[in-house]
């Protein structure tokens, strides 16, 4: 349901916003909301240093979401993306050997090959119509297969420092990993939302028959769609190699479940159709703020994954919630202001 | 015509399979012996694999054994099945690492009944009928925890790097340090969370937890602890921490690093290696020739324990004249020294633990006798009673406590 | 002009292709490992695959309604440890746990429902959530891997029936016998009319919430059960989530022909594709393939099927148009 902002535009009222993007500021300000109450519970929780951690730290989540973002905007789901993480990560490793001039071709290629994993997953779903599911799933397991067979699993040289130090760096004060996610945001929502080939995605996810019969590209939009995914996993895998300065071949998995859950918590559809990246964005930081007051409250795993879990589907459910509040918002603010012609003009209730 | 393209086929088909089946036939001279992973993809275990490979690939091994390594993955009920097919394809004796210390002992049994010899390394079963070789009946936890509470001079602030949730290990070392660390009042726990043995994941954690933390003097480890210590490193230059944990050769490095240890920084190098695997194939070869017989079914690998001062880098491929570490040049960072043992695996060198390819111009030499392990109840043994002392620290003296 | 149409009878269901591949797998097993080809060979091949073959039938049903559940690994671990904790402190230990379970399953089967049908959340995300808080309820009832199974369910359970049949065999095809029954059902055509067009059956009456909810606690008995024998298997508990093996049970059901949109497909394909998963190992490792090419055969061989499956259901499709306009 797409609400068109310009014939709600009314004299004296406002342009509607768009419910993802409230989902996406209710789901930061939960993540407020949280750190706020911990803070109550431990003082020393939501230092400016720890906040800075924390998004420092979320930066892997919210680029590898990226790609996970825009394919389940299609429908469809990415299972490889902590292998190809995993993968670009040793690459990068093990091609830079510590020196920084390799990085001019290793950071292609690794990129490249990244891209080149996305693109088979894409060809399999839009050319051999193979669930999504299954074909991420199976080169998740094939590709991982080849590289424990090239690598036989043991640990790379380390990255080179450039990328190393990039992770710390800081400029003005604010950590580099910092400004990266601001821009990555906002690159990443520009290409998803505003370009043509963004709204083809909507398009194909909200009914793929009648994006057939208008005569959208519906398997290129898809094959890119996986590869972005794979370009983006490639991305978040060289990112963590800088940041922890070595690479192993499980460093990707933790990654794989918290992306998903970071599309779904900020709002978009499994279906396809429905999201806008500022929710994924949203999603990350609130898992990241998640995991971390977590960690503060010193729980036994057991207590900890029933939390995790628990807030998982709670955040699931204020999200169908607020549509009431959302159209009850958006009622006011695009409520036409009364003229006396001596009929109510104005339709709600 | 239909019929003759048929049979065509089917002649192919049978071919094929024919040929695959003398591929991989059987020759009956030598010993079958099997290596079954079941994690894989991380440094510790290719670490340990490559090093049995090695070894088996070692004269007079090489024209004794058939070896074939087999990864089971990390579904429990693979591994059981692995088991079967290992015993069902003719294993004289299968070297493995276990997902759990309960679950596989009925296909170890019905394994060991019809002769087959199963041993493992690291990662213990309860099964009386198999071999465990294992360093956790050393009191990693007691000893790690008691060093730090010495350095700390029994006060200061600690975070605590759990391992793997719901695993055998970090069960047993996490209670014997716990133990320790409530014996002193001034020593406090600020924050602790589950590294699972993940360099990136415990950098990550650490420096979030210091953050809101800033006065932590110490971090305790089983693994991850070089991720531990870069969280530090990058965020904290200037004061650095008492931390104990694994042997990474990056880790040791720092430890010995003079400029460092200028700035605080106090470690132990210690954990399981995973020279513990070529060490239990190494037993299990000897039982196997009958050069051997082991009067209890638990054996115990020494605790690696190596301190700032002990550190020696080396000039060479091996482990020899003492040194115990590679200049940084040579191995990536996360490099696990304990992987070579120049006591009990002198045949090993540096290219046989990163690629599994045996050292050239050795022989394997004989093992010294086994030390025997205590029995820990649901680790090693089914019907035993834990000693009165197995949370005790019996490397490191404790210090008093003051009240 | 007019000729009598020529009946060339059903197009052949999806999981044939699945089941064909899976008898020649057999059969080059037993062939390759003539010792296997033994009661006692047989009957360790089917209790390796009677755990994934449960879990994979509470899946398809859950699937058919066109929704995902994720829960399956983790109602199996609290199951499990449950097992592993209970039955042999209570008298009648094995009755009584298996009541337990079922319980179990049925409660975590029914949160799932509820939030998904009557709560409308997204059955991927909301499965995912439950199966993280089960796990963390299978570590707080057992921190690490231990407890003991009581005796009769780990040796009868995975033994045979009179010394012909094994028990695991037994309860496989139960699980087909009541599934061939619960098709004919009202419920079980509803939940067919509701994987393929949901719109369309609410419009003709049918209660899609209170069938979906039916679904996902009879998947969560399913569930419980395959944990159960998972109990009878390993004889010990283990709170640990094995993922690999939540993947094997999407595997297992795509492979047997039911698609993951819904609508179509059933627990006899899946049963079989449990089934030739898991004889795909045992031939992996017969014919020695080297450890690391298992993995890629493992994706290799998922898509493989996949496309078979698709490639019947096109000819099919293909028979039925020729067929129509002759």
């Amino acid at each position: 349901m797409e609400m068109n902002d310009e014939a709600r535009s009314t004299s004296g009222g406002m342009t509607a916003l768009k419910p993802e993007t409230v989902t996406a500021v209710l789901v930061l300000l939960s993540a407020v909301v949280m750190m706020l109450a911990m803070k109550l519970v431990n003082p020393t929780f939501g230092s400016v240093e720890q906040l800075a951690a924390i998004l420092t730290t979320s930066i892997f989540l919210v680029v590898a979401s990226y790609g996970q973002g825009l394919v389940i905007l299609l429908g469809g789901i990415d299972l490889s993306i902590g292998v190809v993480m995993s993968i670009s990560g040793m690459m990068i490793a093990g091609l830079t050997n510590g020196s920084n001039e390799a990085l001019f071709w290793a950071l292609p290629i690794t990129l490249v090959t990244c891209l080149a994993v996305g693109l088979i997953s894409g060809l399999g779903v839009a050319l051999l119509k193979i669930p999504p599911f299954i074909m991420t799933l199976a080169m998740g397991t094939t590709f991982f297969g080849v590289a424990l067979g090239v690598t036989a699993g043991s640990s790379q040289r380390t990255v080179a420092p450039m990328l190393q130090s990039l992770m710390s760096a800081r400029l003005a004060g604010i950590p580099f990993p910092i400004l990266f996610i601001l821009c990555f945001l906002i690159a990443g929502s520009l290409l998803q939302s505003r370009t043509a080939a963004g709204r083809k995605l909507y398009a194909i996810g909200s009914s793929m028959v009648a994006a057939r019969i208008v005569g959208l590209p519906v398997a290129t939009i898809t094959v890119a769609a996986y590869a972005v995914s794979g370009l983006g996993a490639g991305l978040a895998g060289i990112l963590l190699a800088g940041y922890s300065s070595s690479a192993t071949l499980d460093m990707g998995d933790p990654f794989l479940m918290p992306t998903i859950a970071a599309v779904v918590i900020g709002g978009a559809c499994v279906t396809g159709g429905r999201g806008i990246y500022f929710g994924t964005f949203a999603g990350a930081i609130f898992l990241s703020v998640l995991s971390t007051i977590i960690t503060m409250l010193s729980l036994s795993q057991g207590w900890r994954n029933i939390i995790q879990g628990g807030i998982i589907v709670i955040a699931l459910i204020l999200q169908t919630k607020q549509w009431y509040l959302f159209s009850m918002v958006n009622r006011q603010l695009t409520r036409k202001r009364p003229i006396y012609t001596g009929q109510p003009q104005n339709s709600e209730t | 015509m239909r019929r003759l393209q048929w049979a065509g086929i089917l002649g192919v088909v049978f071919t094929c399979v024919w040929s695959v089946n003398c591929l991989y036939g059987q020759s009956d001279q030598k010993y079958k012996v099997f290596l079954d992973m079941s994690y894989s993809g991380n440094t510790w275990q290719a670490a340990a694999a490559n090093g049995i490979k090695a070894l088996a690939g070692t004269p007079p091994y090489d024209k004794l054994i058939e070896f074939k390594t087999i990864i089971s993955g990390t579904d429990v009920q693979k591994q059981i099945s692995d088991i079967q097919s290992m015993v069902a394809a003719g294993a004289k004796a299968i070297i493995l690492y276990p997902l759990s210390p309960t679950a596989l002992n009925r296909a170890i049994q019905q394994a060991s009944k019809k002769g087959v010899l199963v041993f493992t390394y690291d990662s213990t079963v309860t099964e009386p009928l198999a071999y465990n070789v294992s360093n956790i009946t050393a009191h990693y936890g007691a000893n790690t925890a008691q060093w730090m509470v010495n350095k700390l001079g029994g006060k200061g602030e600690i975070i605590f790097n759990h391992g793997v949730a719901g695993t055998a290990v970090t069960k047993t070392y996490d209670e014997q340090a716990y133990a320790i660390f409530k014996k002193y009042p001034g020593i406090k726990i600020v924050g602790d969370f589950y590294g699972n043995w993940n360099d990136a994941i415990s950098q990550e954690e650490v420096s979030k937890i210091l953050a809101a933390h800033p006065n932590v003097d110490g971090i305790w480890t089983v693994d991850g602890t070089y991720g531990s210590l870069e969280a530090v490193v990058k965020n904290r230059p200037d004061r650095l921490v008492v931390i104990a944990g694994q042997s990474n050769n990056g880790y040791r490095l720092m430890m010995a690093d003079p400029a460092l240890q200028a700035k605080g920084l106090q470690g132990v190098s210690s954990s399981a290696g995973p020279a513990v695997g070529g060490y239990s194939f190494k037993l299990m070869m000897e039982v196997l020739l009958g050069k051997k017989k082991l009067t209890s079914h638990n054996v115990e690998y020494p605790l690696p324990w190596v301190e700032a001062k002990d550190v020696k880098v080396c000039s060479g491929d091996r482990f020899e004249d003492g040194c115990n570490v590679f200049p940084e040049s040579k191995v990536p960072p996360l490099f696990l020294d304990t992987a070579l043992d120049p006591k009990f695996l002198p045949e090993l060198s540096l290219d046989a633990v990163q690629s599994g390819t045996p050292t050239a111009g050795a022989a394997i030499q004989p093992l010294p006798d086994p030390k025997y392990a205590d029995g820990l109840p649901g680790i090693n043994c089914q019907d035993c009673k834990a000693p009165a002392d197995a949370l005790e620290p019996n490397l490191v003296t404790p210090m008093p406590v003051q009240k | 002009m007019s000729q009598p149409i020529r009946d060339r009878g059903r197009p052949l269901p999806s999981s044939a292709f699945a089941g064909l591949l899976c008898l020649a797998m057999y059969a080059v097993y037993f062939f390759k490992t003539p010792s296997a080809f033994s009661l006692t060979g047989v009957t360790d091949l089917l209790n390796n695959t009677v755990v994934l073959a449960l879990a994979a039938s509470g899946l398809t049903l859950v699937i058919l309604a066109a929704e995902l559940d994720l829960s399956s690994v983790g109602v199996i671990a609290v199951t499990n440890v449950v097992v592993a904790t209970i039955s042999t402190k209570l008298p009648a230990g094995a009755f009584l746990s298996l009541l337990a379970v079922c319980l179990l399953g049925c409660l975590a089967g029914l949160l799932n429902g509820w939030l998904v049908a009557f709560l409308g959340l997204q059955s991927l995300a909301c499965t995912l959530g439950t199966m993280i808080v089960c796990e963390g309820m299978a570590l707080l009832i057992l921190d690490a891997p231990g407890g003991e199974v009581d005796a009769f369910i780990m040796n009868r359970l995975t033994d045979t029936f009179f010394a012909v049949i094994p028990v695991a065999l037994l309860i496989m095809g139960l699980v087909v016998v009541l599934w061939l029954l619960f098709r004919q059902t009202r419920i079980g055509i509803a939940i067919y009319a509701i994987g393929a067009d949901p719109v369309a059956s609410r419009l003709s009456g049918l209660d899609v919430r209170w069938t979906k909810l039916i679904v996902f606690t009879l998947a969560g008995i399913a569930y419980a059960l395959a944990g159960y024998m998972l109990s009878a298997q390993t004889g010990t508990g283990d709170p640990r989530v094995s993922n690999s093996f939540l993947l094997y049970a999407f595997a297992a059901v795509a492979i047997g022909g039911t698609a993951l949109g819904g609508g179509r497909g059933g627990v006899v394909g899946s049963v079989i594709g449990a089934a030739l998963l898991t004889v795909m190992q045992k031939l992996l490792f017969a014919l020695g393939v080297a450890e690391f090419y298992t993995n890629i055969f493992n994706g290799v061989v998922m898509v493989a099927a996949i496309l078979f499956g698709n490639l019947s259901a096109f000819v099919a499709l293909h028979q039925r148009v020729r067929m129509a306009a002759r």
